[in-house]
């Protein structure tokens, strides 16, 4: 009875059948492949206390009010904010990447100063010292360059810089700067202020209202309150441009018209409105009138932009008959368009009696300034930093000793780009604020990284498009990931080093004071349970209470003010409407029109990183981005879908290949903007072709700004 | 030949009975030691009496509640603990010995507590608990609402879940049973 062969084998056999009714073999293999899934290098969902702060979006340029998540007080996930009126819920691609940024690779991690060809590492107080010694010797030529246009760290900047002896203070192009030269060749004074809230019918000429343009996320809620699901739409919105962009497709029409005829539609469209009797009390209506009958007729408009007579003539019926109409016009890539079509879109509002109604354009007041001897907003957008850059390429403007370069990337953002970056060149001493090594930092002598929106003390007043003033407040919710500062309490600094009293030791100081401002300021209230658009269209405003503004504004509510400053009757400029608006013959050229998405980031964020996957292979794909034209257009320059292609203008040569898409209209490249960067990280650099280095920068006639709205380009 | 036939028969009833004594000996092991062998035995990092609690009158919701976007805020942080507990009693009940080790180990130092959930679902996994406050909370969780000490807490050695993890079946199956959809994109998002 020993254990021979046979008992063994028995042994193992009535072993493994008895195993079979365990849970030995079973769970083995439940668990292990579990265990395949938990590899330690996977990240994993971090686990404790989940709670929400708010905060006010900066990476945006729509400063959506933000709530967001933390688990175990780390930010997990960014959100909008419903009770913010330039959120109501709702967040763009690029605020939501808030709280991604902070791990971008990207991220510049401590003061850097040039060392050669790359750059190596200093210490803060080594920074300053350096900074104040250049600053110093610098003075009486020194400019600034600030991409940030609701920020009180403008009044910081620019009286600093006015101190050190200004060579200039500008903002980095946008639809702001167009919008305050029209307001301001139109006699007006203040921010134009669109209320889409209340509007039932809404022209938008150009501006991608949905994406780049202004408030745009606060854009969407408008659009979509009035259009419930089902129900019957409560307003009409026409969007006449180059491409059926985000806006375009979701608008009740979509009229194609090239980017530089916007003007030429608009006056087209004045001319209906003047036929059927439409007029105004407005200086420089007789001119006006004039220079509409003298060259804008519909067959005019017809030549020169192929829309037909009664496309426009049926916009125009619908906008006088419209209860609350309303005309918007801006670029359909966020910039480069010049003054006059926006005067031509004001002078359709001006027609239908639409200045300071509800669901119509106010003149939005500036805030109260609270840094002494600080720009105010207009005078900063008054300047012209392309024409200034290149009058310092060229030699025809001198060149300033030291430039501050605070949330801008000029280098990249803005046309022509090798002549800006030749430009930057001949100036001698460059610091860059910039949080990111971006493309102009790279060309600093220092760089002073500036703390993450959600690391920081920092402020959004009244973003270009919203339609009443508001105000709300970026704070701080986590210590600074890398050794960053926040670039006000660098600036505050350096001038305490330089012996110049700008009044605060601090920004949080800045900040308060500003907010302490806005208590002074009449008819003022916290947007909490109404809106501003309710008190445009008639409900009371609240009062508000002094002490709680504070408190209210860390809870993510924003102060806002409905109504416009007091002023002067708005004009017409048709002078500048008669030289810079022509119904000439069509372009025969190829006209790039450029498109710009927040999912692609902007100059100063790169693309961020997660944002990347979003971005269709119709788009990117591998490396090479594609440019969008319609059969037509293909057929005409026998382009087929696929092929790669280069792209000339301004000097400059771009690859891509061709995607054939029946949403852009015949003639034109639609390409998209947010690609080519040479700086950044591996999420951005390399990524396609920069087409906005194509455009060439003009002066508009009549107002002189320098505008590249419709570039021409040879493709081969 | 004699011989080969009768180990046969002999090795036929030998084979039976050591199979059998193998059938047996896989049941207890699968039974009864491998379930232990597979799940480490862990204590809660502090002893913390529910009983107590809920005799001052602590209501369950008021650690365990709701957030406003329906996600279960589940335990209650240091600070949450420390409105009643930020400072050392020095009693030397074993109760007080507990009190104060929280209070020297985590409110002193500003650390959460690591404690062990036992039901902690996969990251891949998108429960809601807004959407299943209908049940007891029983239904699914262990019963510690009276329990002086806090049940141990099993982990499984290969796959580092707790053994009262709730598993795919089971969630599958309350699912087919209440007619609530099965789709993957129910819970795995």
């Amino acid at each position: 009875m020993g254990l021979d062969r046979r008992a063994f084998l028995g042994l193992v056999a009535g072993g493994t059948v008895g195993a079979m009714f365990t849970p030995i073999p079973w769970k083995l293999i439940d668990d292990a492949s579990i265990w395949t899934q938990n590899w330690p290098w996977i990240p994993r969902v971090p686990k404790g206390q989940v709670d929400y702060v708010a905060t006010t979006s900066k990476l945006c340029p729509a400063g959506e009010g933000l709530k967001i998540m933390r688990v175990a007080g780390n930010p997990i996930l960014a959100g909008g904010n419903a009770s913010h009126p330039l959120s109501c819920g709702g967040v763009s691609a690029l605020a939501r990447s808030e709280v991604y940024m902070l791990y971008s690779p990207a991220r510049i991690k401590s003061p850097m100063k040039r060392n050669g060809k790359t750059f190596a590492p200093i210490t803060w107080e080594q920074a300053l010292v350096e900074m104040a010694e250049k600053l110093g010797a610098a003075k009486g030529a020194v400019a600034s360059i600030s991409g940030d246009n609701t920020g009180t760290i403008n009044e910081v900047l620019t009286a600093l810089t006015a101190k050190l002896g200004s060579a200039g203070s500008f903002m980095m192009p946008s639809e702001a700067t167009t919008a305050a030269k029209a307001m301001k060749l139109m006699g007006v004074q203040g921010q134009a202020g669109y209320d889409f809230e209340n509007a039932d019918m809404v022209l938008v000429l150009g501006a991608d209202i949905f994406e780049t343009w202004g408030t745009s996320s606060r854009n969407r809620k408008a659009f979509g309150a009035n259009r419930p699901a089902g129900a019957k739409p409560a307003n009409t919105y026409v969007y006449v441009g180059p491409t059926r962009n985000n806006t375009a497709a979701v608008c009740d029409q979509w009229v194609p018209a090239a980017a530089a005829d916007l003007g030429v539609v608009a006056l087209g469209i004045a001319w209906h409105l003047l036929k059927a009797g439409a007029t105004s009390n407005a200086p420089g209506f007789d001119t006006f009138k004039a220079v509409v009958n003298g060259g804008f007729g519909p067959e005019d408009v017809k030549r020169a932009t192929g829309i037909a007579p009664e496309t426009l003539a049926t916009i125009a019926k619908a906008l006088a008959s419209a209860k609350a109409p309303l005309v918007v016009t801006g670029s359909p890539f966020g910039q480069g368009l010049g003054a006059a079509p926006v005067i031509a879109g004001m002078s359709l509002n001006m027609l239908l009696g639409r200045i300071n109604k509800p669901g119509g354009v106010s003149m939005l007041p500036e805030l109260p300034s609270v840094v002494p001897g600080a720009l105010t907003r207009a005078a900063m957008l008054d300047g012209d930093l392309p024409a200034f850059l290149k009058g310092v390429e060229s030699g025809k403007t001198p060149a300033p000793k030291a430039l501050l370069i605070y949330d801008a990337n000029p280098a990249y953002g803005l046309p022509e780009a090798a002549t800006m970056a030749k430009a930057l060149e001949k100036i001698p001493f460059k610091v860059s604020f910039s949080s990111f090594m971006d493309e102009t930092a790279a060309l600093c002598d220092l760089v002073l990284p500036n703390s993450l929106p959600l690391e920081r003390y920092d402020d959004v007043a009244t973003p270009y498009g919203s339609g009443f003033c508001v105000y709300s407040l970026v704070r701080p919710i986590q210590k600074p990931i890398c050794d960053t500062k926040t670039t006000g309490d660098v600036l505050l600094g350096l001038a305490r080093k330089l012996s110049i009293d700008l009044k605060f030791d601090n920004f949080q100081q800045v900040i308060k004071e500003k907010v302490a401002s806005l208590t002074k300021v009449s008819g003022g209230f916290v947007a909490k349970d109404v809106m501003p658009w309710q008190v445009a269209a008639g409900k009371p405003a609240p009062a508000l209470v002094g002490g709680d503004l504070w408190k209210a504004l860390e809870a993510g509510y924003a102060w806002t003010m409905v109504g416009q400053a007091a002023q002067p009757a708005m004009g017409f400029a048709a002078e500048v409407l008669a030289k810079a608006v022509k119904a000439g013959k069509p372009a025969t050229a190829t006209v790039l029109a450029p498109y710009a998405q927040l999912r692609t980031g902007t100059p100063v964020t790169g693309m961020p990183c997660q944002d990347l996957t979003m971005v269709p292979d119709t788009e990117l794909k591998g490396d090479t981005t594609f440019i969008r034209v319609n059969s037509e257009t293909a057929k005409a320059l026998s382009l087929k879908k696929g092929q790669s292609v280069k792209l000339s203008g301004a000097g400059v040569d771009c690859q891509a290949k061709v995607h054939i898409f029946e949403s852009v209209m015949p003639g034109m490249v639609a390409a998209p903007l947010g690609f080519g960067h040479t700086a950044f990280d591996y999420y951005s650099q390399g990524k396609g072709a920069n087409y906005l280095s194509l455009a060439a920068v003009a002066e508009e006639p009549g107002s002189g700004l320098s505008m590249w709205i419709a570039p021409e380009v040879k493709i081969a | 030949m004699e011989e080969k036939r009768s180990n046969s028969a002999g090795g036929v009833g030998g084979m039976a009975l050591f199979a059998l004594i193998g059938f047996v000996g896989a049941l207890v092991v699968g039974w009864g030691i491998f379930p232990k062998m597979l799940y480490s035995q862990k204590t809660q990092p502090i002893r913390f009496s529910h009983t107590v609690h809920s005799q001052l009158g602590i209501e369950c919701e008021q650690c365990h509640h709701l957030g406003p976007d329906g996600r279960f805020a589940g335990l209650p942080s240091t600070e949450s603990c420390a409105e009643c507990h930020g400072e050392e009693t020095g009693d030397t009940s074993a109760n007080g010995k507990e009190i104060d080790k929280f209070v020297k180990d985590y409110v002193k130092t500003g650390r959460q507590v690591p404690w062990l959930v036992y039901q902690y679902q996969p990251d891949n996994v998108f429960f809601s608990h807004a959407a299943h406050k209908g049940f007891e909370c029983t239904k699914c969780h262990l019963d510690v609402a009276k329990t002086d000490t806090p049940p141990p807490y099993y982990e499984n050695r290969l796959s580092g879940y707790s053994k009262d993890t709730m598993k795919m079946w089971e969630c599958e199956r309350c699912h087919a049973s209440m007619g609530t959809s099965n789709a993957c994109f129910v819970c795995h998002k």
